[in-house]
């Protein structure tokens, strides 16, 4: 790692203020930053430890919603009754990730900040062309072994997936990310990598995470996540997805239904396309299988990953089809 | 050290060899106390890091090390400006080129990741951070980077592995069932727990080095000629190695850096190889192919094996992993061919890794097999029986021991093979697919001399001396249990200083015959030892055995009597007293008497130009297995999961069952790693492999491992072994990956010739 | 020059005071700079788990954390589990009495990892054990023997026998 002063920010206002300056990154969990700092990928001059600042941690869940402070641990959240109750797919996504140490390390708002595994991009010494790294120096990636590349909102500048499995769920329960002063839905606070992959997320210099909320929703309470990968635990997600319906009185009729992808797309995807197809219609399984297959519409493959455009909307159908009970 | 004295009722073995001891060494490996290479506390130690290439094949034309010595803390960068004066060392075989100069950091560029710049600096992170501001400049070559290159070509053939009898091709041709196809294996990775680096310290013209070692003796050799220095003023210390799997037994270029860079600044120097580093500073298992043609009658009854097999190694040097290496030795076959390639590619030279050769030649067989076993319609295990081999085809010889039939046997029974239907998708778990497959493993025989320092101390306790290693598989403990049953103490009196290479010499740890050449030397020297007290203890003036009349004595308990419990019963601690001894020492070595001179010890603990083959003798004798394999396939998404295993073993006399179905499950583990996960990912373009750190080459959790029941079915086989054993740690591997690609069949009807079995392949 | 801090931390219960640069990890610190090691370097990139070591009782990855960090907290590592006395914490002795190791190198950050995952409450079944002991990653595939170790010990924990007089009872 590049040598760095250390300090703790004595208030959120002062960490805020400190990442006005180019040099200076906010220190959390410290599982993204120290990681990619040993990798070369970030080189900051001072980290600022956030993890001291008091009120950030809290976690409250009522009638409303979930609100969940930016500090607080991926598993405090994952295993918080609250949560659990209202929010299936949102402790399951979390306790889903990782391993039980990064997860009592990591932090909710560092988690929504975590950057992709594409290993070009984390390589700099191999790999100096990388668009999300370094503008306009190129990808690495395209053309070369891009079997966890993303397929869906990849550009000709990034195929990086985004690897996140907690900022999927969010996406299907409209969750916001509190910024202080600001508040964005989480669909729009990720970015398309287009021609700017080095920019992620609408967050701006002089701002920081300071929670996370969740309106409470039928749908949101009744909900999974269903992760698939090669290995069965300790690995990011060949495909992934957060499904939750509302039924009508009637039990069968779908009143609300949210998806969202993981895995597959350059940023949380929520697959829209799905849940009008579905929405008003009695669940069968040929119906279900179809819809999924909506999600895919756009994908591209690069070659290696040309197996997610056929395994995601499988992971889809059979979410849905877990949620209406015919799994 | 304690040992826990905690045998089970019912186990097959008895005794103290053949005890279900707890490790020797567990206290001091729970509690955080056994201290590994890169933890002994050397003063004065300066940080090394390695600066790798990132191109294949070229030259470097400069190496920029402005902004890394501007860096603070640096105190020297070696380029391959710098002639570091050190000579090739010999080859495993003591080969040994005449003073053909060694440039561990070469302008030569061969392979992607080739160490080719190391910075030091006072501390690591110093180092770890300049070494990134080192600028190398190229001048690149095309490489080649795999088999399926175009440039490639066919390769070589080696002819020392081209096997056969009657022949194969015409009764292939004549055969009435015939199949063919093509398996391959990916680049694999030992993955040690514990990543490699030294600590490197001169004393003048002495040279002290701590670093993982499965082979004391034979890494000072290398150090040695390196620097053209004496043997004896190399000393590797090694008392605990984090995992090798056949990685850590021979020296590497980094540590020649380091040596070079502690002897150049007059300093100690510690090189750690990063996690990403170690899948280049040296060779995993190569990638292979293998065609695999069988004739059979209806019945199934083999008629011809025609294989073909090649596998990748360096551009530089050469290491053939024998894809036609348990091929011929499976089955009764009356026609066999078996031919092997090497393909150079620019890749680090391959290494051994458990059970190299067996392992992707058990693959190829046993998916063959079974692909018979279907295109006949005949159960895997039935085929399997009928076409057993009741001796050697190969050389002819009969075998010493082989219960792989009670392996199959025994295994089916348990695993309840009965209870299969034979056709593909046939079984189901809910929405799972359920498949059943075997694989059958074998490992040869492997026999070497070694030597061991017996010392019985004034206070009754034993030391067993030797510079063998143990990275797990239990060398301390099983040597305790030797020497404690020879002299009749208890083994927690039983001390085991191990992982010296000034110690007395013992072979490699590798191909599964430590255990039987250092089992061999401790018996023999505790044997002495014994033999040494007693005569003391019957003829010494002051000893109270002297006027018993008696013409030997026992010793039990720690306790010396005479026969049948007529008179004086001593402690060995009083009995040593009584006769004014402090200790009884004793070296012995397994050397046969003839060849037992200076360069013979030389030429044994240090090369492997004595080591024995399985057919040296008589006979043919190898260890034997059968897995048996229950998988879940969950179809829409291709994952296959493990779910039950049953493993049935001969691998001889077990001296500590509890260490040794450790070690297989082991081997399982690891088979089933590569049967589902492990792969080298090569970008085609640059020849890197990109997957090079434990996040993206995947090993298996806890939570991809079912119980795995292992059974022994072996007995003892006296000419394998002094005590009876034969080869414990490589055979568990070996026809893992098969069992599970068999079983994946079975359950989904879609056949998988290349490894690993990823989901893509299966959706 | 690089820039250093002086740390005084709290580890094992003991009072340690050391002056380095900081971006030292606690993993090296506790390893190059305190002599602790126990503490073990697998990957040094948060993907093997042998770094285990536990901060204000929870268990983390010591290559993931700056030394400077853990100031005011406590740590505690391998070395610090055993009682006073040397007898082995109830974990400890049932790796022994199970062989949950072979090489032993990801054993102290397996041990940590147990002895929190039995604290957690994650040790209810063979199932949750395995997943919640899937951080700490063991090439040598001891996993049966770490599964039969933390069920011993967890029953132990709970009801005060030691995993080796229940041994010998079994």
């Amino acid at each position: 790692m590049r040598d760095f002063s250390y300090f703790r920010a004595a208030s959120t206002e002062e960490a805020s203020r400190a990442t006005l300056d180019a040099g200076t990154m906010l220190l959390a969990g410290g599982t993204t930053l120290l990681d990619l700092a040993k990798c070369g990928v970030f080189e900051p001059d001072t980290l600022v430890d956030i993890t001291h600042l008091a009120g950030l941690g809290d976690i409250t869940v009522d009638a409303n919603g979930a609100t969940i402070g930016a500090l607080a641990k991926m598993e405090e959240v994952a295993d918080h009754p609250g949560v659990k109750a209202a929010f299936p797919a949102v402790a399951q996504s979390l306790s889903l990730a990782a391993s039980p140490q990064l997860r009592n390390m990591a932090t909710v708002g560092g988690n929504l900040l975590q950057r992709t595994r594409c290993p070009y991009f984390r390589d700099p010494g191999a790999f100096p062309a990388c668009n999300k790294r370094n503008p306009g120096s190129g990808c690495s990636a395209i053309g070369g072994v891009t079997r966890n590349h993303a397929v869906l909102g990849t550009s000709r500048a990034c195929i990086a997936v985004n690897p996140g499995d907690l900022a999927v769920a969010l996406v299907a329960f409209d969750a916001y990310v509190e910024m202080g002063r600001r508040r964005v839905a989480i669909e729009d606070f990720y970015m398309l990598p287009g021609e700017t992959p080095d920019w992620e997320t609408v967050l701006k210099k002089g701002e920081i995470i300071t929670g996370i909320s969740i309106p409470a929703s039928m749908a949101a309470k009744n909900s999974t996540y269903l992760k698939v990968r090669d290995r069965q635990s300790y690995e990011f997600a060949a495909a992934s997805a957060a499904v939750g319906i509302e039924f009508e009185a009637d039990g069968q009729t779908v009143r609300d239904i949210r998806v969202a992808l993981g895995g597959v797309a350059t940023k949380p995807w929520r697959a829209r396309t799905v849940e009008q197809a579905l929405v008003g219609t009695v669940l069968n399984v040929d119906a279900v299988e179809k819809a999924s297959r909506l999600s895919m519409e756009d994908a591209v493959s690069h070659g290696g990953n040309r197996y997610k455009i056929e395994l995601a909307p499988r992971v889809v159908a059979r979410a849905i089809l877990t949620m209406g009970g015919l799994a | 050290m304690t040992i826990m004295e905690t045998r089970k009722h019912g186990d097959a073995a008895d005794g103290m060899v053949g005890g279900r001891f707890s490790r020797l060494d567990g206290r001091l490996k729970t509690t955080g106390g056994a201290t590994y290479a890169l933890e002994q506390p050397v003063k004065n130690v300066v940080h090394a890091v390695l600066v790798q290439s990132t191109i294949a094949a070229g030259r470097v034309v400069a190496v920029d090390t402005e902004a890394a010595k501007a860096a603070p803390g640096i105190l020297s960068i070696f380029t391959p400006e710098d002639d570091l004066g050190l000579l090739v060392a010999s080859d495993w075989h003591g080969n040994r080129p005449e003073n053909e100069p060694f440039r561990p950091l070469p302008r030569q560029i061969s392979f992607n990741g080739q160490a080719i710049t190391a910075v030091v600096a006072e501390t690591l992170e110093q180092a770890t951070e300049a070494a990134k501001l080192v600028k190398v400049s190229y001048e690149e070559a095309q490489p080649v980077t795999s088999l399926d290159d175009p440039n490639a070509g066919e390769g070589r053939l080696v002819d020392m592995l081209t096997v056969g009898w009657g022949d194969a091709e015409a009764a292939y041709a004549a055969a009435d069932v015939r199949i063919e196809a093509e398996y391959r294996t990916p680049r694999e990775y030992h993955v040690p727990i514990e990543p490699h680096g030294l600590t490197a310290k001169w004393e003048g013209e002495f040279l002290t080095v701590w670093e993982p070692s499965q082979w004391t003796h034979g890494m000072a050799r290398t150090y040695a000629e390196w620097f053209g220095i004496p043997y004896e003023n190399v000393r590797i210390v090694s008392p605990f190695i984090g995992g090798g799997f056949g990685s850590k037994a021979m020296g590497y270029t980094y540590g020649a850096v380091a040596a070079a860079a502690a002897r150049k600044l007059g300093r100690p120097v510690k090189l750690a190889v990063t996690r990403p580093q170690t899948f280049t500073a040296y060779g995993g298992r190569a990638a292979t192919k293998q065609t695999i043609r069988i004739g059979a009658t209806k019945d199934g009854v083999l008629q011809a094996i025609v294989h073909r097999g090649a596998s990748e190694t360096s551009v530089f040097a050469d290491f053939p992993e024998q894809t036609g290496a348990a091929t011929p030795l499976l089955y009764a076959v009356p026609n066999l061919s078996t031919q092997h390639r090497l393909v150079p590619v620019n890749t680090v030279t391959p290494g051994a890794l458990r059970a190299p050769g067996k392992n992707p030649s058990a693959f190829g067989i046993e998916s063959a097999i079974e692909e018979l076993a279907y295109a006949v319609g005949i159960d895997p295990l039935e085929l399997r029986l009928r076409n057993y081999a009741d001796h050697d085809y190969q050389s002819g010889k009969p075998w010493s021991t082989r219960q792989l039939r009670e392996a199959l046997t025994v295994g089916a029974d348990v695993f309840g093979w009965s209870g299969r239907s034979h056709e593909p998708r046939s079984m189901r778990d809910g929405r799972q697919l359920v498949g059943w497959g075997i694989g059958c493993g074998t490992f040869p025989v492997l026999k070497a001399a070694s030597e061991a320092l017996i010392r019985i101390l004034g206070d009754g306790s034993v030391e067993v001396v030797s510079g063998a290693i143990d990275m797990g598989q239990g060398t301390y403990t099983i040597l305790a249990q030797t020497a404690a049953e020879v002299l009749g103490v208890p083994a927690e009196r039983v001390d085991v200083k191990l992982g010296d290479s000034s110690l007395p010499g013992a072979t490699v740890a590798g191909g599964s015959m430590l255990a039987g050449a250092l089992t061999g030397a401790v018996h023999k020297a505790a044997t002495a030892a014994r033999d040494e007290l007693i005569g003391l203890a019957l003829n010494d003036s002051n000893s109270p055995f002297r006027d018993t009349g008696a013409n030997t004595l026992v010793i039990s308990g720690g306790r010396i009597s005479v026969p049948r419990g007529e008179g004086p019963s001593l402690t060995l601690a009083e009995l040593m007293s009584a006769i004014g001894r402090d200790r009884i020492e004793t070296q012995r070595n397994t050397l046969p008497e003839g060849a037992n001179g200076p360069e013979d010890h030389k030429r044994s603990w240090t090369t492997m130009a004595n080591i024995q083959g399985p057919t040296a003798g008589d006979l043919s004798m190898h260890s034997w297995c059968a897995h048996f394999v229950e998988v879940k396939v969950d179809e829409d998404f291709g994952t296959v999961r493990v779910s039950h295993v049953v493993s049935a073993f001969d691998c001889g006399r077990i001296y500590n069952p509890k260490l040794a179905e450790s070690q297989w499950r082991g081997g399982i583990i690891m088979g089933i790693g590569q049967a589902l996960l492990e792969e080298g990912l090569v970008d085609e373009r640059f020849g890197r492999v990109i997957n090079n750190n434990m996040g993206d080459y995947l090993v298996p959790t806890n939570a991809d491992i079912p119980h795995i029941q292992v059974i022994s079915v072996g007995v003892p086989d006296y000419d394998a072994s002094v005590l009876g054993g034969k080869g414990v740690g490589e055979v568990g591997i070996v026809g893992v990956a098969p069992a599970i690609a068999n079983a994946v069949f079975h359950a989904t009807g879609k056949r998988v010739r290349d490894l690993p079995i990823t989901l893509e392949k299966l959706i | 020059m690089t820039r250093t801090i002086h740390l005084s931390l709290d580890i094992n219960a003991s009072r340690y005071e050391l002056d380095v640069e900081t971006r030292v990890t606690l993993l090296d610190a506790l390893r190059e700079n305190l002599g602790l090691t126990g503490t073990k370097k697998g990957c040094d990139q948060g993907q093997c788990g042998a770094c285990t070591c536990h901060v204000d009782g929870k268990r983390v990855l010591s290559c993931l954390t700056l030394a400077a960090q853990v100031e005011g907290k406590q740590v505690i590592t391998i070395e610090g589990i055993a009682a006073e006395n040397g007898d082995l914490h109830p974990v400890q002795a049932a790796f022994i009495e199970n062989d949950a190791f072979q090489c032993g190198y990801c054993t102290p950050g397996q041990i940590m990892s147990a002895v929190a995952c039995i604290r957690e409450g994650h040790a209810g079944s063979e199932e949750e054990i395995r997943e919640y002991m899937s951080g700490n990653l063991c090439r040598c595939g001891a996993y049966n023997s770490i599964v039969a170790a933390v069920r011993e010990a967890a029953s132990a924990v709970t009801t005060g026998v030691a995993a080796k007089d229940k041994a010998e009872v079994a």
